[in-house]
């Protein structure tokens, strides 16, 4: 390293010089290494011969070689002193032409301008928004460890920098900075002030480091994939074990009343007919549920059978039969009960009858039948069925009793508010009454809920009234959707399966 | 027992590891710190004396140590002998001291000085530790101050001087090269 004065002032010596502008004392003195010098200015006109002396320990005076160096408007005189003692008080004096300019009195020890630190590298920590930056001190031996550092860093080509100071270590992690950005870092050592004073050293030159790009951790990563991980593995193992329950609500079975029946399906397979004359009395002991699953569904009637005279009497009956109706969605009581009555007692005279053009396998599900009465039902039916649409079966009587019964829940009883509306309920248990066949004069449907749907459209009771002189309508199945379609205006209907006879106009 | 020994490896390689890390010498005795605390005190009675308007302390001359280093010069010499030059030195401050401090009359410079004394005391015992003292003590150089703020500044570069080279070139003391 170059003595500061031997080198032109545009470099060290002007730091220096910036450092000393506030140093009041003529004479200016600094340790460069281990050497003392003592400087002044004098004006550059001015012909002298200066003289430079010192002194320490009560020694003689000793002289110095002072040399010049010229500046603009200026000129410094300087002198280096060898073997400059520490740790002892040196006098100093300035003769100019042999008379004292200047004197001063300092420790040699207190005016370190130390070499700036060496070694400067700044490096990605690889944490975001850190950087490590470490360096070496100056080479002087005794001081390794009374020194202290200033970093300052910039963000690069801004003016804005921060100082951090760092005392004996000779390295930094820089904290909060801004991720994905160059930075410029700087150095400068300076002594302690315990054993040895000084002044800042020169800044090193400018380190660039880049902190890295914020990303996310991947350790985070890994965590957030664990935990998701486990919380499939838990909801897996949730819904394994409730497997069932879930299944249950999200893909209901089919409702089948064969538990009502017992070996309805498995002994007599299917045949209503034979499975009724055999389980004749345990049927009607039994108590009928009411199956919540059953909606209203609406009744059009195809066709009018005349009235018969026991209309009249059997209004008590039937008020007796309502009492016993356990439908769960009957709103509106029906006008005409006895035709109710009647009804069934047809129903049931139809199934004992062997005579019956119907198939005894009429209707399996649990059942449900409506009358209608005629004077009611004036209005059309407007709505369309929907969901749990009945199969239906429509009689008509011209004074036989030619209809097809079935002993499965009966029960169904018309509402009619004017409205036009029908709805049948769910099966209830019937008293043990044989029916009679009163002989023409309604049409009635029997209305099976077997839990399908099925799509038809309502006729006019004026329309059934035409309907019900001509013939009868019997809807076979066995718990198969007919694709009919009730006509609006006698149109023929076309039976979609072997079991399904349509009407004959 | 092979659990015990690969634990007990692991403990000492994380000892031998900090260890290694370690910035200050490994001998607590040898730690800089303490004596730059004496330094910072007897400074601190120099603060003390150049607030004293009008004389704290009698006007005395005192005999204290040389307290220049040339760090050519003392790069040569010996470390025993520097050993003693500093043993010697630290008893005649201790000497000058005694007499300052019982001729002062203000009482927080007093107090002062007796710390001052009880450093160079510890100073002492310290370094007779780590560089003993065999040889005997030989007739050193010293020289005369007139006043008691000379005597302080004396104490001062000497604490700061050849007792601080001393021990940090001490050999007991020397940090492990990396």
């Amino acid at each position: 390293y170059h003595g500061i004065f031997s080198l032109p002032l545009a470099f060290g010596g002007y730091h220096l010089a910036q450092l000393l502008q506030d140093e009041t004392e003529h004479i200016k003195c600094f340790v460069e290494g281990k050497d003392l010098t003592c400087f002044w200015e004098e004006r550059n006109n001015l012909h002298h011969q200066y003289t430079f002396t010192y002194s320490y320990e009560n020694k003689n005076k000793m002289a110095c070689a002072v040399s010049s160096l010229l500046a603009s408007n200026k000129t410094i005189f300087f002198c280096k002193l060898p073997k400059t003692p520490f740790f002892t008080t040196l006098d100093v004096q300035v003769l100019r032409d042999g008379r004292m300019l200047y004197t001063r009195s300092l420790n040699a020890e207190n005016f370190l301008f130390l070499d700036p630190p060496r070694n400067l590298t700044v490096m990605s920590s690889g944490k975001e928004g850190q950087l490590n930056v470490s360096w070496l001190p100056p080479p002087l031996k005794y001081m390794d460890d009374s020194m202290i550092y200033e970093v300052r860093y910039a963000v690069e080509g801004s003016n804005m920098g921060k100082v951090e100071v760092v005392k004996v270590s000779t390295m930094l992690v820089l904290l909060g900075l801004q991720s994905d950005t160059r930075y410029k870092v700087w150095v400068r050592v300076k002594p302690d002030g315990v054993a040895y004073k000084g002044y800042w050293s020169a800044w090193t030159e400018p380190v660039f480091g880049v902190t890295p790009p914020s990303d996310v951790d991947p350790l985070i990563v890994l965590l957030v994939l664990f935990i998701g991980l486990i919380l499939c593995l838990l909801s897996l193992t949730v819904i394994l074990s409730h497997h069932k329950f879930l299944l249950k609500k999200l893909w209901p079975d089919i409702p089948t009343p064969e538990h009502k029946f017992p070996g309805l399906f498995t002994v007599y397979k299917g045949d209503f007919k034979e499975w009724m004359s055999q389980n004749n009395g345990s049927m009607w002991g039994r108590s009928v549920h009411v199956y919540t699953e059953e909606l209203p569904s609406l009744l059009e009637v195809l066709s009018e059978v005349s009235r018969t005279s026991h209309d009249t009497s059997q209004r008590e009956e039937e008020e007796e039969k309502e009492s016993e109706s356990s439908d769960s969605g009957l709103t509106d009581r029906w006008r005409d009960p006895p035709h109710a009555h009647w009804l069934m007692e047809q129903l049931r005279a139809l199934q004992e009858n062997p005579e019956s053009r119907c198939q005894s396998s009429l209707l399996q599900s649990h059942d449900t039948y409506v009358t209608l009465n005629q004077g009611d039902n004036e209005q059309q039916v407007d709505d369309v069925f929907e969901e749990t649409l009945p199969l239906q079966t429509l009689f008509t009587t011209t004074g036989t009793s030619s209809l097809s019964t079935s002993h499965s829940d009966l029960g169904s009883l018309q509402q009619s508010s004017g409205s036009g509306r029908l709805s049948s309920q769910s099966s209830f248990e019937y008293p043990n009454h044989t029916w009679a066949p009163k002989g023409p004069g309604y049409a009635y449907m029997a209305v099976a809920d077997s839990g399908v749907s099925m799509d038809y459209r309502p006729m006019s009771s004026s329309r059934i009234a035409e309907l019900g002189r001509h013939r009868m309508y019997t809807n076979d199945y066995k718990n198969e959707i007919c694709p009919h379609k009730w006509p609006l205006s006698g149109q023929y209907i076309k039976s979609g399966s072997e079991s399904c006879t349509g009407p004959v106009w | 027992v092979f659990q015990g020994c690969g634990g007990l490896v692991s403990v000492l390689i994380v000892f031998v590891w900090l260890g290694g890390n370690q910035v200050s010498p490994l001998r607590p005795i040898c730690d800089l710190r303490v004596l730059e605390h004496f330094i910072r005190e007897a400074q601190d009675s120099e603060v003390i004396m150049r607030g004293c308007r009008g004389g704290c302390g009698a006007m005395k001359s005192y005999f204290v140590p040389l307290t220049s280093v040339d760090f050519a010069f003392w790069e040569h010499i010996d470390v025993h002998e520097q050993a003693v030059e500093v043993q010697t030195g630290l008893s005649l401050l201790v000497q000058a001291l005694s007499t300052a401090m019982k001729a002062v009359s203000n009482s927080r410079l007093a107090s002062a000085l007796d710390n001052n004394i009880s450093n160079i005391h510890s100073l002492s015992q310290i370094l007779s530790t780590v560089l003993p003292d065999d040889s005997a003590p030989a007739s050193t150089q010293s020289q005369e101050v007139s006043s008691l703020p000379e005597l302080l500044q004396v104490q001062s570069s000497f604490l700061r001087g050849k007792v601080r080279l001393l021990l940090s070139a001490a050999p007991a003391c020397q940090r492990q090269n990396s």
